[in-house]
């Protein structure tokens, strides 16, 4: 066996060691010495050489990448997540001829899916789906998000809380705490449009949340609405735009600037 | 398996790798990407600021690395200035071997860049200014790298563009064959340098490389020290070679001094002349205390004694003291050479060759005066003008002599120019030419005779003779314009004088004319203007301001246009020194002193192809309101292009077509100044249809440019030619033609014929020097529009087309070489016949119906006439031979028909001196077995010839006249006896007898 893959075999053991025990911060610090092992290693993405351990170290590599991924969603660490996500992809995009499926693709691609989701990338998540088979779809981690994304297009926020009950993997959790924020954040801005002023009570329905306190929590990150007799104004800038200046001198120039130039055409 | 085919898909891992924290990873992606920048650059170009943050950040160990990656995907996106500048912070990671387009682009980008910097700093004359050092080093790494492989060509080219005029020198020194790599670079400074001054560097530094040069080649130095105005150089050069035992140095210096004068540098060539070194010995002390001033040592009358005196010097040398033989033969030489420098001898041999070649065809211009009306005096005057260019510098007024009594009806203005016309006819007699004239110039103090008409022109006339050698006929003109206040002979002297004087910023002269000039009469006034112009000609000396403050003052449009003219001829080929002046008159109120800007701006940039100058010409080509100026704008393009004559059809075709007839005419002129005497088949096809436009005087200038671009192109090689001949005289036998066109017509046929059928119009010399009198003669040529008798000023353009080879003695010797072409490419047109009764049935009615005075008159002249072609057989009936000239299209293809029969030789045997058109040049060559070897390899013009066979006797052809010529030292005295005997040959028609004018 190769001493390098056998160095990187035993570093992954312990962070798989230290991943199961949740100790993070060990991870983490494994987790950068092996991706700095790993990039000695020719037969990985994006050179691709053909190594007679080609296989073996691919199939290492991903698994690292993979348990970098679950282990961003750990910690919650969303740039984390992307970076590693990314790296990741090679394996299952450009390798997938050479290599096994890994049992973990489809939960990691739903994640991925998740989180565009949670950001509210819709364009991405559309690229990414388009990228899937016909087969992955039909794959519950997929499905799950995708079904998701239905409802919160559709704007059945409430079928999107409560799609918190079926979850495919407990991974998803952090991702289903984020995207109610974010389903807030449209219904707020929803609301904005839609209301110059609501009750307490009916904002706080319709917001979604489950005391006023909250509600008034929620407030103050929105510097433009208050809280006023009971009501919250909406005060966004409504007002409408002051009626444009004509740009008399521009449109002077430019028609003298014509006159000029049909002088010109000999 | 699939594994060799496994291929990245997307470098968003890689990208994603560089946001990791730690070092080693963020380099594994840069390098990566680096690898694989070609083909995901539209990925990594969204990640860009990532990377850039990396090059910025101090603690980061491979910031090369990311620039180089940033430089890429920049180059990709076509934002070469970011590319360039992150290329630069890469450093040597930049490799400028690298045989890829990224790296081609960016050095190219880099290359501009630093040479536009360079350029900018050295116009500033901020030494200051700052180029960042590390483009300087990747250029120079780049010139280095040139030079090492041998590319050398490029190398110069490099460092010519980006002022390292070190690296010039190097790549020049360094290079395996000298000579060719100097010549080329003389090419390219002349036609890329656009910068006046500039240029000048780069030719001090060949002169220099070339100096240090093993082998020097003399007659490339001495024409860059002329460039460069640097006449002790030359002198220098000269003197050595002639202290030279060896002969064939000799024969090499009067070659360069031949090939100076051929650039009509007048002011230069004195100069030299001047700056010659005597010889040591007593007998030079002699001569050159014996010729009157040391000034004045150039004048020719004073050139001829001196040679009497040089030979009368060393005979009572051989008498006192036993003289040093070499210093002899350097005295000899140096006479010589003094006379080929002071234009003489190329003149007189010239004048020699017009004079003996001479194929004008009178028929033609007889066929003109008959078909010409009488009462119009425009045509009328026309006809005299054609006489006179069809016979520049030939010498034969047969044609006057023989119409005296038709020509006697010229009066005023028209008397003026048909006495003017005999200085044309007479162009370079310097020896006789005063008394030529010397019945119609104004006789001092008798206060009779003559009309002032006919005084000024003769005037005007000897200006015309002696144009830029008129060191012997500028005191004459002087007084003339001094004794006289007479306005007519006042204009005729102005101008005279301006010719005479052309280029000697003499002051004296100067103040003359500028009092004439504030004497405030319109046509003094004009003929003043222009004469301070010629006389300053490329000087830019300050007198502008004075001729620009005058030109507010005056209320004579006449004078504001002649000085406006005259403004412009002085910043002739001052380049950007004019801008301020140009600024300063394009932007005047007045539309004359417009007018004036845009010659300014053709002359200022004459043949430089300059940019700038051709942009702001199509502006005002195109914006001004005034009509004249549109006009001269667009001519002026054609002095602005010369040099590059191919590009001046494309530029002004859509002008061509402007609804504009101003425009029209502005580019039919263009087109023919800068394209004449090529016979460019654009040319002639932009011209066609303006031929036949619409607009009468548009008609006019497109006739006369065709004629300018066929001179001298022979029916065979284009038969447009023979086309353009029979549509002339179809216009000037049709009774209905608008008179503009006609005197277009009448002048074509002129200048399509011009100087007896042996000159051209050349604007630049062999040596693509430009040639100061042809251009400034063209350019007052194009003020005719104005006024008529400026129309002789094209006269100035013209030059021979011969070889005239010369040995030692400066003889011609007998001596025969190939041309290697079919002699029909290049022959003479066929001189026009009577044609036979056969054809007279397609006779026009109309033609018949001409004035039975005219028939009358014409039969008369027939009858006067023995020797002319027409009387030969043909139908004595005048109106029949008249009108069926027109027939003569069927005649000349018949004839060519005939021949045909017959192969045709493919090449054919030239004896010196003989007609080599320019086209021609490149079918000479020398024949093995000859006796003589040119100097130089040289297809025309005067070439030294090398004696193989010293000991023969040489025979000699065509001239001895120059020695003839000598024989009568006094020759400028006596009257017209003398004259007719000066030419050698007996045939030399004596001039015409003085007539008399009934005003």
């Amino acid at each position: 066996m190769d001493p390098k893959i056998t160095e990187v075999s035993q570093a992954f053991e312990r962070f798989k060691a230290a991943f199961v025990r949740n100790d993070f911060d060990k991870c983490s610090e494994l987790l950068s010495q092996l991706k700095v092992l790993l990039t000695k290693f020719k037969s990985l993405p994006p050179l691709f050489e053909e190594t007679p351990n080609a296989i073996h170290e691919l199939t290492l590599a991903r698994d690292i990448y993979e348990h970098a991924v679950v282990l961003s969603v750990k910690i919650e660490d969303l740039d984390a997540f992307e970076r590693d996500f990314f790296q990741l992809k090679p394996y299952y995009t450009d390798a997938c001829g050479r290599l096994p499926q890994s049992p973990q693709e489809y939960l990691i691609l739903g994640l991925n899916l998740l989180r565009l989701l949670v950001q509210n990338r819709i364009a991405e998540f559309h690229t990414e789906l388009e990228l899937l088979s016909a087969i992955a779809l039909e794959n519950p981690c997929i499905k799950h998000a995708v079904e998701l994304e239905q409802s919160f297009m559709e704007g059945a926020y409430n079928r999107v809380l409560s799609a918190r009950k079926t979850l495919p993997h407990e991974t998803y959790d952090y991702f289903m705490d984020l995207l109610a924020k974010t389903v807030r954040d449209e219904i707020a801005g929803c609301n904005e449009k839609a209301y110059d002023s609501l009750s307490v009570n009916d904002a706080q329905q319709i917001l979604l949340f489950s005391s006023d306190q909250e509600l008034v929590e929620y407030i103050k990150e929105h510097p433009e609405w208050e809280i006023k007799n009971g009501f919250v104004y909406f005060k966004q800038a409504r007002e409408s735009e002051p009626c444009k200046e004509i740009p008399s001198l521009q449109l002077i120039n430019q028609t003298l600037s014509y006159a000029r130039e049909l002088e010109r055409i000999v | 398996m699939a594994g060799a085919a496994t291929m990245v898909s997307s470098a968003g891992g890689l990208l994603a790798m560089l946001n990791e924290t730690h070092p080693a990873l963020k380099l594994h992606a840069l390098s990566n990407l680096n690898a694989f920048v070609d083909y995901f650059w539209p990925e990594i170009s969204t990640s860009v600021p990532i990377i850039e943050s990396l090059y910025e950040d101090e603690e980061f160990d491979h910031r090369p690395l990311a620039a180089l990656l940033v430089s890429k995907v920049f180059y990709y996106l076509g934002e070469l200035n970011d590319s360039l500048s992150y290329a630069l912070g890469a450093g040597h990671l930049f490799d400028v071997s690298e045989d890829s387009d990224y790296v081609h682009t960016l050095l190219a980008k880099a290359i501009d860049e630093y040479a536009s910097l360079n350029t900018k700093a050295a116009e500033a004359h901020n030494e200051s200014a700052t180029v960042d050092p590390r483009l300087e080093a990747t250029v120079e790494r780049m010139l280095d790298k040139c030079i090492v492989d041998g590319k050398y060509q490029q190398a110069i080219g490099m460092a010519i563009e980006c002022r390292r005029l070190d690296k010039l020198e190097e790549a020049i020194t360094r290079s395996d064959n000298a000579h060719a790599t100097i010549n080329y670079c003389i090419d390219i400074s002349h036609s890329f340098v656009n910068r006046r001054e500039y240029r000048r560097e780069v030719l001090q530094l060949l002169v220099k490389v070339y100096q240090q040069l093993p082998s020097p080649d003399y007659l490339s130095i001495c024409q860059r020290l002329m460039f460069l105005d640097e006449p002790e150089g030359v002198a220098s050069i000269l003197e050595k070679l002639l202290r030279s035992e060896i002969k064939e140095d000799a024969l090499l210096a009067f070659q360069i001094a031949f090939d100076l004068v051929e650039n009509e540098h007048q002011a230069f060539l004195l100069n030299v002349r001047n700056r010659l070194p005597s010889p040591k010995s007593l007998p030079s002390e002699s001569v050159h205390s014996g010729s009157p001033e040391p000034g004045s040592v150039q004048s020719e009358n004073t050139t001829t004694t001196e040679d009497v005196q040089m030979t009368n010097g060393s005979q009572v040398d051989g008498n006192t003291s036993s003289p040093d033989p070499r210093e002899a033969i350097y005295a000899e030489r140096i006479t010589k050479i003094r006379g080929i420098l002071s234009g003489e001898n190329s003149i007189q041999l010239t004048l020699q060759f017009l004079y003996s070649h001479n194929k004008s065809d009178l028929l033609i211009l007889k066929t003109i005066k008959q078909s010409v009306e009488m009462r119009n005096s425009v045509c009328h005057s026309a006809t005299i003008y054609t006489n006179a260019i069809m016979h520049a510098g030939t010498t034969v007024d047969t044609f006057l002599r023989e119409n005296l009594d038709w020509l006697s009806r010229a009066t005023n203005w028209a008397k003026f120019s048909a006495t003017a016309g005999l200085g044309v006819i007479h162009r370079g007699h310097l020896k006789q030419g005063r008394s030529l004239m010397a019945p119609y110039l104004p006789q001092g103090g008798a206060g009779g005779g003559g009309s002032p008409y006919s005084e000024g022109g003769a005037l005007y006339a000897l200006g015309l003779i002696h144009a830029n050698h008129g060191e012997g006929i500028k005191q004459f003109l002087r007084d003339s314009l001094r004794s006289t206040n007479v306005e007519v002979i006042q204009h005729g002297a102005c101008l005279g004088l301006g010719l005479a004087a052309l280029g000697t910023a003499d002051n004296d002269v100067f103040d003359d004319i500028k009092n004439v000039l504030y004497t405030d009469s319109a046509v003094a006034g004009e003929a003043a203007g222009i004469s301070m112009g010629l006389l300053m000609v490329g000087t830019a000396s300050e007198k502008a301001g004075e001729m620009l403050a005058y030109a507010h003052e005056t209320q004579h449009e006449k004078i504001i246009r002649g000085l406006a003219l005259g403004i412009a001829l002085t910043v002739y080929g001052r380049e950007e020194e004019a801008d301020t002046l140009i600024e300063q008159m394009t932007r005047d109120q007045d539309p004359i002193l417009r007018y004036g800007g845009m010659y300014a701006l053709a002359l200022a940039y004459q043949g430089t192809g300059n940019n700038k100058a051709i942009r702001q010409l199509l502006h005002f080509a195109v914006s001004d309101v005034s009509d004249d100026v549109r006009r001269t704008a667009v001519l002026a393009l054609g002095f602005v292009l010369y040099a590059d004559q191919e590009q001046t059809p494309r530029i002004v075709s859509l002008l061509s077509e402007s609804y504009n007839p101003h425009v029209r005419y502005g580019a039919a002129l263009a087109v023919g100044i800068s394209c004449a005497g090529t016979g460019l088949s654009e040319a002639i096809s932009l011209l066609e249809p303006l031929t036949s436009d619409v607009v009468d005087f548009v008609r006019q200038g497109a006739l006369i440019a065709m004629a300018m671009v066929m001179i001298q192109i022979s029916e065979a090689s284009d038969s447009r030619v023979g086309a353009f001949r029979r549509q002339l005289e179809k216009i000037i036998l049709d009774k209905h033609e608008d008179t503009m066109s006609k005197m277009g017509a009448i002048l074509a046929s002129g200048i399509l014929d011009a100087g007896g059928r042996n000159v051209t119009i050349k604007l630049l010399s062999k040596t693509k020097h430009d040639k100061i009198t042809a251009v400034v003669g063209l350019a007052v040529f194009s003020q005719f529009w104005y006024w008529y008798p400026l129309i002789y000023f094209i006269s100035l353009s013209f030059s021979p087309t011969a070889f005239i080879g010369l040995n030692y003695d400066l003889k011609v010797p007998s001596f025969e070489f190939l041309s290697h072409a079919k002699p029909s490419l290049f022959e003479y047109p066929k001189p026009t016949t009577v044609p036979t009764t056969t054809s007279a049935v397609k006779l026009p009615t109309a033609v018949l119906s001409t004035s039975a005075r005219a028939k009358a008159r014409a039969s008369k002249k027939e009858q006067d006439k023995t020797n002319a072609p027409k009387s030969s057989g043909a139908e004595p009936s005048a109106g029949k031979g008249k009108s069926i000239d027109k027939d003569e299209d069927s005649m000349q293809v018949d004839s060519p028909a005939d021949k045909k029969a017959e192969p045709e030789p493919s090449y054919e045997i030239l004896t010196n001196p003989a007609r080599v058109v320019p086209a021609q040049e490149k079918f000479i060559k020398f024949l093995e077995e000859s006796r003589y070897v040119p100097v130089k390899s040289a297809a025309s013009g005067f070439v030294l010839l090398k004696d193989l066979r010293p000991n023969e006797p040489e025979v000699l052809t065509l001239t001895d006249a120059p020695s003839s010529a000598a024989s009568n030292p006094g020759g400028s005295v006596t009257g017209q006896q003398s004259s007719a005997s000066a030419m050698a040959v007996d045939e030399e028609p004596a001039p015409p007898q003085p007539f008399e004018f009934t005003p």
